[in-house]
């Protein structure tokens, strides 16, 4: 009876993992294999293989464009968050600033604000001084709603930092600025590295803020793709999604060589 | 010979620089850790501030008075605020997003938990790093990409109705309604559900497991007894983080419900940028930040319910076993 109970749960588990699987990994498959169609309407299975939807969308700049300007806006984003979330970090954690726990609800407040809500405020603040129409307020815009994810990576590698470290570090005479620069700031890096990736990726990926905050001259590609989405369905938007279903392998790929995805399965 | 030259050269620039930067901390008067914190926090203090002050216009603005003519009058009222009530309209949108909100958040619980569950546990490494892969590959892939594909798969012509075509069944209308909004955000949920889960899995005792079955507890009993319960953070976090990202959500019910599934946020968009309605759209907005922030101890007050109510029914078990 047992037997028979312990093996039937153990099935329900795999079977609904498989079906998780297929679910989750279906609309990726679907779009790459669609971006090599030859004919002029997406349809799986794809009529004939062919290259020409990545030629098409080589000659088409508005795209290149997007594409360009959302590199710069998650790069920014990415390098303006370092800083911040490694100074906020280090405050909460090493210095042991007063009223901890208003500062940790304090930092959480751009995942607690909807990201629409969050939006629309910068939207106001932007048309008040006057920072519609440039690139790089929206790559700061991504970093205001994305700081936590930094600020939880770092936070984690300093809390599995053995203080010892530094301890002996000051003990053999390196001063203090020297003992964080040699010992403290290279023992950080993997956190520094997996808050960087994901900032970059989901910076690259943003919608709704850049929705809000861009226009036609300086939307990113999300928004661009978003609005084209309404036009029409063509090929060329699959080839794009190909674009970053590939960068998102990259990242992936660094992040386990860096430091193992299963530390995700490990680390809150 | 060349190359050790400026080394040396480099590396001389450098400690004369760290040198200097010392001294000059010294000559300072010393900053206390306290003061060194704050400075180290300020640059995220006012980053995130952006967001305290965006809120702050949200709030003013909600009690302003829409004026056709003048667009927004300076003036107190909270009829911005009574009319998210008294609209029936909203008022089915809101329940729409919310409806679909709660069956999203069990839908990923419930398909989350079983997953997580066998990532943490599987011994095969390579079966685990595919089971990591095939959940960071969506994760990282964004909203509109993913919905894009879903247009793909359900859309008239899409797979699912070519498939049916085929074996000679009628096409269905499979976009543009519930079953699509709700499918593609538990697309987009399930991976925040079992990263939200799979710490706390982590954190159970495998020799707990072990132990209850050892006492005679088949798999479902142990399940239900010793890792459910002891999952229980994870349950929550997952719950608070699936909710509050569904019911903001934006760009799903925009793309796969082609403005024929509105959400709340939708519905925002459409006041402060068709409409023109500032008060009326930053009310919303406040009401919604609201809700969001009600879910947290609400999340937590539910899970402290539903474990005492368990533990009462645990003990009145062993009472009548006793007697």
């Amino acid at each position: 009876m047992k037997r028979v109970d312990m093996k039937r749960i153990r099935w329900v588990f795999v079977l609904v993992v498989i079906a998780d699987l297929i679910f989750l990994s279906l609309p990726t498959i679907i779009v790459v294999a669609s971006s090599f169609t030859a004919t002029d309407v997406v349809a799986f299975p794809p009529h004939g293989l062919s290259l020409k939807w990545y030629v098409k969308l080589m000659g088409q700049e508005d795209f290149i464009a997007a594409f360009l300007r959302s590199f710069e806006v998650a790069l920014f984003c990415t390098l303006l968050a370092i800083p911040a979330g490694l100074g906020a970090a280090l405050a909460l954690h090493k210095y042991k600033v007063p009223r901890r726990r208003f500062w940790d609800i304090y930092f959480l407040l751009p995942f607690t604000i909807p990201l629409i809500v969050s939006g629309l405020g910068l939207l106001i603040i932007y048309g008040r001084i006057g920072l519609l129409n440039q690139i790089w307020p929206v790559g700061f815009a991504l970093t205001v709603i994305n700081l936590p994810f930094m600020l939880w990576a770092v936070s984690s590698s300093i809390n599995a930092l053995d203080e010892n470290l530094e301890f002996a570090a000051r003990n053999l005479g390196a001063e203090g600025l020297q003992t964080f620069l040699y010992v403290t700031l290279p023992a950080l890096t993997p956190g520094i590295i997996i808050g960087s990736l994901i900032m970059f990726i989901l910076g690259f990926n943003e919608f709704i803020v850049s929705l809000l905050l861009t226009n036609v001259h300086n939307m990113t590609l999300p928004v661009k793709i978003y609005n084209s989405i309404r036009a029409v369905i063509e090929p060329t938007l699959a080839a794009i999604s190909s674009v970053y279903i590939v960068l998102a392998l990259v990242v992936i790929w660094i992040l386990d060589r860096v430091v193992g995805l299963e530390e995700f399965l490990r680390v809150r | 010979m060349e190359i050790s030259k400026r080394k040396l050269f480099v590396t001389r620039a450098w400690w004369t620089f760290l040198d200097a930067v010392i001294g000059a901390k010294k000559r300072r008067s010393r900053l206390s850790p306290v003061t060194v914190g704050y400075l180290w926090m300020t640059p995220a203090i006012i980053i995130v501030g952006f967001l305290v002050v965006g809120m702050g216009y949200l709030l003013v603005y909600s009690v302003f008075r829409y004026d056709t003519a003048q667009f927004m009058v300076p003036a107190f009222t909270l009829e911005n605020y009574a009319s998210f009530f008294s609209s029936m309209d909203t008022l089915k949108v809101f329940g729409r997003t919310l409806g679909t909100t709660l069956i999203v958040t069990a839908a990923s619980l419930i398909f989350g938990f079983p997953y997580a569950y066998l990532t943490v546990r599987v011994r095969n490494g390579w079966i685990q790093k595919a089971l990591l892969v095939a959940l960071f590959l969506p994760f990282f892939t964004g909203e509109v990409v993913r919905a894009y594909a879903w247009l793909i798969l359900l859309g008239r012509n899409g797979m699912v109705n070519t498939l049916l075509g085929s074996v000679g069944l009628p096409a269905m209308n499979l976009i543009y309604n519930r079953f699509a909004v709700t499918v593609g955000l538990i697309h987009i949920m399930l991976p925040f559900a079992v990263l939200m889960l799979a710490p706390a899995l982590t954190n159970i005792n495998r020799e707990m497991e072990m132990a209850a079955m050892n006492l005679g507890a088949g798999k479902v009993r142990t399940l239900y007894h010793v890792v459910l319960p002891l999952s229980r953070p994870g349950i929550i976090a997952a719950t608070i983080v699936v909710f509050t990202l569904s019911i903001t959500e934006y760009a799903i019910p925009a793309i796969l419900g082609g403005g024929l599934y509105d959400f709340m946020a939708n519905r925002i968009y459409q006041i402060f940028f068709h409409v023109l309605d500032f008060p009326q759209g930053a009310a919303f907005s406040v009401i919604l930040v609201i809700v969001v922030s009600l879910m947290i101890p609400l999340a937590y007050g539910v899970s402290s319910l539903i474990a005492t109510i368990r533990r009462r029914r645990e003990l009145s078990c062993y009472s009548e076993d006793n007697r």
